[in-house]
């Protein structure tokens, strides 16, 4: 069983006549529409509302970043919290310790997540679907008790907080810039990483673990790297949760953080690779409003989550594709028949 | 001697609550394999419960808390397995934790309008409050209620597992749920009831701690972590593994804290990452297909 993002069909379906540039720059319209609409939204928008855009920027990246294994990879990780809790203590401990300036920091962190990625992924590899959710789980409950404990070191239950940002990263507009731009590449980069021969084998793992490890593609090895690749850039986002709110803290890493990009992906739709990015978005302006007008954000995120789960497994982004496509049909006259809307993997490897 | 009575007792009263918690996360696992992250949910409004009804009564109305919580809560657990459960049975891992989660989410909501945010307490009746002294160390007598309990809890179950027919057929609700059904089985009201049975587990637990912690939202979460990490270990779906998984998360616990307070909450990860090194399904659990 083939199952194909529902982005790629789209496109490959509009692929089939015209050059390939010309598929090549629709295919990037909308997402660089949308990079558009958030550059002008950001350098309008009032300062107290650019933070929270620059947040749901940032949060775009942790969300993309956790896809590339539940989404594409068919890894349920409730652990990707680990590596964002590296990026941000890396930057803030670093800044407290006096021993990393704020740019070294930024760049080592990244590399500290995937190397973190690499002996984290060795263990939690060995197990498969559910063990490897709940290994990851726990794995993120573990880094949540030492960030909590080690309060010598890590400023414990408080945290840490203080001006650990360069000053000119303290007006809002500069922070934002360059949340937007760090993410943007990132995203970019992680676009090529799925799109390339790595990518396409690690989707037919997702589909059919069995028939790509009896091609002799090393299974472990490449679900190793996605784990890797998985840590650096949750790391990458972490740093920027750091240059958001200049402090870290022991709950960015615990459990529930850690779910929180997974369910990001759910919501805006994990087959594709912009889903999540709508999905942060999404859940992000969602609880900050939720919070200012409702003590109920609990309950109205639950029922959120329950009825995508329940009804729409694909998310906002599978809706959207389903009503393009209906839309389309019409436009071109094609007779109804069964609606080509991609379908979650069922009972292949997850 | 005195000092090691006093840990031992300690350890298996802990160890025994949480065993209770998880065999029901295990026992609905087993014959639906769902994992339930809301099951922690029914823990906490179990001992919420126990603080409502119980109130500041020392004496027999404990009792009746205890019962009255168990089944209200078993209660619940019908309605979470009829609204959501029974939807994502047989789905992949990833709808039924994000399903279970989102349930999580809204019982901790609706708690929280029914309980407030502040932590309360509960009084153990006098009967089973104070100490005893054994070889020279003071003993809570509470602590024996709770060891007491895991091991009905745990007889209970294992003889109702493996020697009555309702056994035979929650284990064939995995193995061959066709055949079952095919008997003649009901498969829902079989999930229903093995359902409601882990609500009641769970909440049974949290029932009989009360006195000895502070009932407090948080707890849900908190409490759900722990039981993952006994299945887990024990191996998703044994009540043998969960007993001895609770054992030695207990004694990891307890140990951590004797070595090193600042370390002592790690230790119990880093059981659960030896086990699942050398034996990846749990210690009692069967490789997944």
């Amino acid at each position: 069983m083939t199952t194909l993002p529902a982005a790629d069909l789209l496109a490959a379906g509009r692929d089939a006549g015209g050059s390939p540039w010309a598929g090549r720059l629709r295919r990037a319209a909308l997402p660089l529409a949308f990079f558009v609409a958030v550059l002008v939204l950001g350098l309008t928008m009032a300062p107290a509302n650019v933070l929270e855009l620059q947040y749901a920027v940032s949060l775009a990246l942790f969300a993309v970043a956790t896809n590339l294994m539940l989404g594409f990879g068919g890894l349920v990780s409730f652990g990707q919290g680990v590596f964002y809790g590296v990026g941000a203590y890396t930057v803030s401990l670093g800044w407290m310790h006096q021993s990393l300036s704020f740019s070294e920091a930024m760049i080592l962190a990244p590399f500290l997540g995937a190397a973190l990625a690499v002996p984290l992924g060795m263990i939690a590899l060995r197990t498969r679907r559910l063990y490897f959710a709940l290994l990851t789980l726990a794995l993120s409950q573990l880094a949540y008790v030492i960030a909590e404990n080690q309060t010598n070191f890590t400023g414990g239950t408080n945290g840490v907080f203080g001006a650990m940002v360069p000053s000119w990263l303290l007006v809002p507009r500069n922070s934002f810039l360059l949340t937007l731009a760090i993410v943007t590449v990132s995203l970019a980069i992680l676009w090529k990483v799925l799109h390339s021969p790595f990518g396409l084998v690690l989707r037919g793992i997702r589909d059919n673990r069995e028939r790509v490890e009896a091609l002799g593609v090393n299974v472990y090895a490449h679900e190793l790297a996605a784990f890797v690749i998985s840590g650096f850039f949750c790391a990458v986002a972490g740093t920027l949760f750091v240059v958001y709110s200049q402090s870290s803290y022991p709950e960015i890493v615990d459990w529930t953080a850690s779910g929180i990009p997974v369910f990001m992906a759910v919501i805006g739709g994990m087959y594709t690779f912009f889903g999540p990015v709508v999905g942060a978005f999404v859940y992000e302006f969602a609880n900050h409003y939720l919070i200012e007008y409702t003590q109920d954000w609990q309950l109205v995120i639950g029922v959120v989550l329950l009825a995508i789960v329940l009804l729409r497994p694909d998310g906002l982004a599978g809706s959207l594709s389903a009503i393009g496509e209906r839309w389309r049909r019409r436009r071109d006259r094609v007779p109804a028949g069964p609606p080509p809307a991609p379908l979650p993997p069922e009972g292949g490897a997850s | 001697m005195a000092r090691f009575l006093t840990e031992a007792i300690g350890t298996l009263s802990d160890a025994g609550s949480l065993f209770v918690v998880a065999a029901g996360l295990t026992l609905v696992f087993g014959a639906m394999r769902v994992i339930n992250l809301a099951h922690g949910s029914f823990y906490m409004y179990g001992a919420f419960l126990v603080t409502t009804i119980a109130g500041t009564s020392s004496g027999l109305r404990f009792w009746v808390a205890l019962g009255l919580a168990a089944v209200v809560v078993a209660l619940l657990g019908a309605v979470v397995q009829l609204g959501v459960v029974r939807f994502v049975v047989g789905k992949e891992p990833l709808t039924q934790l994000v399903a279970t989660f989102a349930v999580l989410y809204i019982l901790a909501d609706i708690g929280l309008h029914l309980w407030g945010s502040g932590a309360r307490s509960v009084n153990a009746p006098l009967a089973v409050s104070g100490t005893f002294t054994l070889a020279g160390a003071y003993l809570p007598v509470y602590d024996l209620v709770i060891i007491g309990l895991a091991i009905l809890v745990g007889v209970v179950l294992w003889l109702l597992l493996s020697h009555t027919s309702l056994g035979w057929m929650i284990r064939a609700a995995v193995d061959d749920p066709e055949l079952l059904q095919a008997g003649g089985v009901n498969l829902r009201r079989l999930h229903l009831g093995v359902f409601a049975a882990g609500a009641l587990l769970a909440a049974l637990a949290g029932a009989v701690v009360t006195p000895q912690i502070s009932v407090a939202p948080g707890m849900d979460q908190s409490i759900i972590v722990s039981s993952l990490l006994v299945v887990v270990i024990g191996g998703l779906g044994s009540i043998v593994g969960t007993a001895f998984a609770a054992l030695i998360i207990g004694i990891a616990d307890t140990v951590g804290t004797l070595v090193d307070p600042t370390w002592a909450s790690t230790f119990m990860y880093f059981a659960v990452i030896i086990v699942l090194v050398v034996r990846p399904w749990g210690l009692f659990g069967t490789p997944e297909r």
